[in-house]
């Protein structure tokens, strides 16, 4: 147990106060999701890892905690990228290329990088899930030669929901990424792929020695991946995925992110499969 | 340990005595049936035999509410909240009340320590005081007896109608320098005082039921009657879960940012935006609350989380016992041993 005269004064740390940092761009992406490229004071990098997050604080309103879209490999600034579905996220909409935000952050733990050298990357990315894979996607495309196969699953509910299209298509013709789309319902010009991410999975040819998958899509999403990846024996300790809670403080203490004993914000969002199998609330 | 008498007469002249380190708070009686720890004003009205404060002890380092700054919405700046150092008595604080602020300083100076936390923890001292438990104190079930005298500073132990008084510390030591009205004594065993409510198990074994719990159907007969108040939170000396709010002044110019206490018992807790909830109903928010205070942090920190004050117990209004709960789950827990054994 932590005990009071254990911890020195300059020890005690002020957890809640934010950087307020410049939005330099900021572009509506879709009808529900914004894009911002901020930039901390004096162009300093945020020093992040892909599946980490911020806590994004617009005065008056707020804080809520949002994934980091950009790869830490982009210097000078960071990009986020913003459903707008709460209290938050909705007055978020207003704010534009000038304004401020605070931002404390960035927290939890990423993808393990270093164990994903040399490896094949599957991602499996449902609708805002991109997100934060998309600060993946691209580290590997910066570190390209010290990763084996990239294959991209994402899947969106129809083609108007589908981001950074802009990127999708340099994705899909690169001939060192494997990109497969698909919509759960397509509209009339779709050509691509129809049907939910999990259709996308059994044709995959894997190895399965060098394969590690990422996941991040809605909380639905996870079992039925998981399942589809187990049936291609895809070893369980080489699934990494990353939950939504609501990580209200973003450093251990104010408990609104808990997964039965674990802060999401603190071992997570970014977890081993392996980690949270034995926890009943993760899935 | 150093051992003296004190007159009850004399109580008064200790407290005011005390007053020259700092800020004292003690017990005051509230209402006809309530006491809350208050500054003290008048030593005399001090009361030093109570069962137990509505609020925990933590309401002077965790406050209820607390600005963490100002904003201004003109210019999107902020000016953060310092708390300062400041040294304080905490006067008349049962055993069980003591370890409830040892277990918050892990909660809140663990991982990443918070300075606001620690600034008001910094230079607070303690004084005990025996109590006699009434028919919700259970302390002695998770391995708080009433003279526990770990955390204090010095210690009263009601002896027939005066006190004992126990110096813990070096902190204590200092506080009594001048203080002329304590006489030498042997420390007296005081026989008798017990508690009523007791659960059945050596809390060391509560792990392992709570391991086999999980999907016991005790949580639903709880949660039917359970109304979702949030009272056991809120009156509880080891909950620190809190959430932070933004309020704007109506001028729409400036306002504040706060922290409040919250309750992993209100069904929002866990919910996301979109409207995701991940402890949607109360069976799933009840035993969160009891797995907080018995199964998480014990399986790391080796302690029950909770202290054994009552206070959820007696302060909730549909009746619901924590101590019942942990039995009832026992006894499920023995019956499947049993069938167990039976089928072998």
């Amino acid at each position: 147990m932590k005990r009071l005269q254990e911890v020195k004064s300059n020890e005690a740390l002020d957890l809640y106060y934010p950087t307020m940092c410049e939005i330099v761009d900021a572009k509506q992406l879709t009808d529900l999701e914004k894009w911002y490229e901020l930039k901390l004071p004096g162009g300093q990098d945020l020093g992040h890892e892909p599946g980490q997050f911020v806590e994004v604080s617009a005065f008056g309103i707020g804080e809520a905690p949002i994934s980091i879209s950009s790869s830490p490999s982009k210097e000078g600034s960071f990009e986020l990228c913003i459903r707008q579905v709460g209290t938050l996220t909705k007055v978020l909409k207003r704010y534009e290329k000038g304004d401020t935000l605070g931002i404390r952050g960035p927290f939890g733990k990423g993808y393990p990088i270093e164990k994903m050298y040399g490896k094949d990357i599957l991602i499996v990315a449902g609708g805002i899930g991109l997100v934060p894979l998309r600060s993946l996607i691209n580290f590997v495309l910066d570190n390209r030669q010290e990763f084996g196969r990239l294959i991209i699953l994402y899947g969106a509910k129809n083609p108007s929901e589908l981001l950074f299209t802009d990127e999708l298509d340099v994705w899909q013709r690169r001939d060192d990424v494997e990109l497969h789309v698909t919509v759960d319902q397509g509209d009339p010009s779709w050509e691509g792929n129809t049907g939910v991410i999990t259709t996308l999975i059994p044709e995959l040819d894997l190895n399965l020695n060098k394969t590690i998958a990422a996941i991040t899509g809605p909380p639905i999403m996870y079992k039925f991946v998981v399942m589809s990846l187990k049936s291609k024996q895809l070893p369980d300790s080489h699934i990494y995925l990353s939950l939504e809670r609501r990580m209200k403080c973003g450093v251990g203490k104010c408990g609104h992110c808990q997964i039965n004993g674990v802060y999401c914000c603190q071992e997570g969002p970014v977890f081993n499969y392996v980690d949270i199998k034995p926890l009943e609330e993760a899935l | 340990m150093e051992c003296y008498s004190l007159k009850q007469s004399d109580v008064p002249a200790l407290i005011d005595h005390l007053g020259a380190y700092g800020e004292v708070i003690a017990p005051h009686r509230k209402g006809d049936v309530s006491y809350s720890f208050e500054p003290v004003k008048d030593s005399e009205k001090v009361v030093l035999e109570y069962n137990r404060t509505l609020l925990p002890l933590k309401k002077c380092f965790l406050p209820p509410t607390e600005k963490l700054m100002d904003f201004s919405l003109k210019d999107m700046s902020y000016k953060p909240t310092e708390v300062p150092i400041k040294p304080a008595v905490y006067f008349g604080i049962h055993s069980y009340e003591m370890q409830s602020i040892l277990r918050l300083d892990h909660s809140m100076l663990s991982g990443k320590a918070e300075s606001n936390y620690f600034n008001r923890r910094k230079k607070s001292r303690f004084i005990g005081v025996s109590f006699s438990p009434d028919e919700y104190h259970f302390s002695e079930s998770v391995g708080i007896s009433i003279e526990e005298m770990e955390g204090f500073d010095l210690y009263l132990n009601k002896v027939s109608d005066d006190y004992q008084l126990y110096i813990i510390s070096d902190k204590g030591k200092d506080l009594l320098k001048g203080f002329d009205k304590l006489i030498q004594a042997e420390p007296i065993h005081v026989e008798g005082r017990e508690f009523n409510k007791k659960i059945r198990y050596h809390y060391n074994r509560l792990p392992r039921v709570f391991q086999y719990a999980y999907h016991s159907k005790v949580w639903a007969e709880v949660a039917e009657r359970c109304v979702g108040c949030g009272s056991c939170n809120l009156t509880c000396p080891t909950c620190f879960c809190f959430d932070v709010n933004d309020q704007v002044e109506v001028t729409a110019e400036d306002g504040m940012r706060r922290r409040s206490w919250d309750s992993c018992m209100l069904s929002t807790f866990a919910e996301v935006a979109g409207g995701e909830n991940f402890r949607e109903h109360t069976l799933n928010r009840t035993r969160h609350r009891l797995y907080r205070k018995f199964k998480y942090i014990t399986d790391e920190e080796g302690l029950p989380w909770c202290v054994g004050c009552g206070r959820c117990t007696a302060f909730c209004p549909a009746d619901i016992s924590m101590v019942d709960i942990i039995n009832d789950l026992i006894r499920e827990d023995e019956k499947a041993q049993f069938h167990k054994t039976v089928r072998v």
